[in-house]
């Protein structure tokens, strides 16, 4: 990330943070509420690249776990992940003119981030997690992240400096791939 | 790179000996973002709560009208029980035993609860700076709800005593003379009561209470829960005993910090 991109980048992740923090704790379904930390991390995938997707989806996910008492890096590790997975996926040349696409790794994006975090945390000494309440974060995570994912990508394509280029999913190019 | 990263946190976090380090850094940033949430949640919070207020009217009246009568009922039950509490109060302080009544508190708002889908918690809006430190126990609604595990200046997160991480010693049956383990299950779930012999006598719905065992990481008894079930194991010289939690869970608003710090 370079000139304005890491302040805009920044800031972005402060509202999203901001908003995981509040109205979205309050948004429960069978007791699982969105996790938009997650799929911000695949929108800067989708829309940034592997790197960018990387960065942000680590500093997100590490910003989150400031407030989690699950092991400290946890979501960093899952948001990094998920991040490069979304990254990897454009830079591989997949069809990005279907207006399916976003939505659709958006959703599967963050089914796959739940599980893994749900798996490192029993790994890690809470067993629980895979099996009390995993169904339920599994699809109100992947719903939600499938539905907000248009408006993520374009939340970080404004912090890329991608607004004038247009929808950078449907572009043959994103900034990640000029690398 | 950043994997390797987050991996090296992770594990750094889990040993003790570097634990201070990310408790710091979670504090500092629980102070910064306090302000700047509550407010969020200040601004935001009454436009939804005046729509799910509009749509839901008939049914918050009648609740309105169950919890006057449940204060009713709780008001006599109190009086009642005013006299026999300073009984026992006189009787604990004879024996030099701690009393939770006798214990300073501190009341404080729930303002946050299970920040992540996977964790049993909740965020005081009260911390060090009103003496809420971690391994305090935390009490409401009627029973134990959690401890503290993270405490910054002016907030503090709360592990209930369903989260999978929570062990609490219990006391139960004839003055309270069997000792055993209960273990959070997740939230929503019962607890499991561990190490119960299999010939043990048990009565569906009688009251578990904290045995002040285990450096006494908690006063003794405290409420904790209600037996919900149990069966014996074939083969197993132990029983299969769930709990109910006595404090409701889900609908926390404020709760009392007992200003008790285990005996470590």
């Amino acid at each position: 990330m370079r000139g304005k991109e890491a302040p805009r980048a920044l800031l972005v992740l402060l509202v999203v943070l901001v908003l995981q923090l509040t109205v979205v704790l309050d948004i429960r379904i069978g007791g699982a509420h969105p996790d938009l930390i997650l799929g911000l991390a695949i929108a800067a995938g989708l829309a940034g690249g592997t790197e960018r997707g990387a960065i942000v989806g680590f500093l997100s996910g590490l910003a989150l776990d400031l407030f989690l008492t699950t092991p400290f890096g946890l979501s960093a590790l899952v948001g990094t992940g998920v991040g490069v997975a979304a990254g990897q996926l454009v830079a591989a040349g997949v069809d990005r003119t279907n207006w399916l696409f976003v939505p659709g790794v958006a959703a599967l994006g963050s089914a796959i981030g739940v599980i893994m975090f749900a798996v490192l945390g029993a790994v890690l000494g809470q067993p629980d997690t895979l099996t009390v309440g995993l169904g339920a974060a599994v699809g109100v995570v992947t719903v939600v992240n499938g539905v907000l994912g248009y408006l993520l990508v374009r939340a970080c394509n404004w912090a890329f400096g991608q607004e004038r280029s247009g929808s950078a999913w449907q572009g043959p190019l994103v900034a990640g791939d000029r690398h | 790179m950043l994997v390797l990263v987050s991996v090296t946190l992770i594990t750094f976090d889990e040993r003790s000996g570097t634990h201070h380090i990310t408790s710091g850094l979670k504090s500092v940033a629980h102070d910064v973002f306090s302000p700047l949430t509550s407010g969020v949640n200040d601004i935001l919070r009454p436009i939804g709560d005046f729509f799910a207020g509009s749509v839901n009217y008939g049914s918050l009246q009648s609740e309105n009208q169950q919890l006057q009568a449940t204060i009713g009922r709780l008001r006599l039950q109190l009086n009642q029980t005013a006299a026999l509490r300073e009984q026992v109060r006189e009787l604990d302080s004879l024996e030099h035993l701690p009393y939770l009544g006798s214990l300073p508190i501190v009341t404080a708002q729930m303002t946050q609860f299970d920040l992540s889908n996977f964790d049993a918690d909740i965020t005081l809006d009260k911390g060090r700076s009103s003496g809420v430190l971690v391994g305090m126990p935390v009490v409401g609604a009627g029973g134990l709800v959690g401890q503290v595990v993270q405490a910054s200046h002016g907030t503090a997160i709360v592990q209930l005593i369903t989260d999978s991480r929570s062990s609490v010693g219990v006391s139960f049956g004839p003055n309270n003379q069997t000792y055993a383990t209960a273990t959070g299950q997740g939230p929503g779930n019962p607890l499991s009561v561990q190490y119960i012999p299999a010939q043990t006598h048990l009565h569906k719905g009688e009251f578990m209470y904290t045995n002040g065992l285990a450096d006494g990481e908690f006063p003794p008894n405290i409420p904790v829960g209600r037996l919900h079930s149990f069966k014996a194991t074939v083969g197993s010289g132990a029983m299969t005993v769930t709990m109910t939690p006595v404090a409701d869970l889900d609908e926390l608003a404020y709760v009392d910090v007992v200003q008790w710090e285990p005996k470590l």
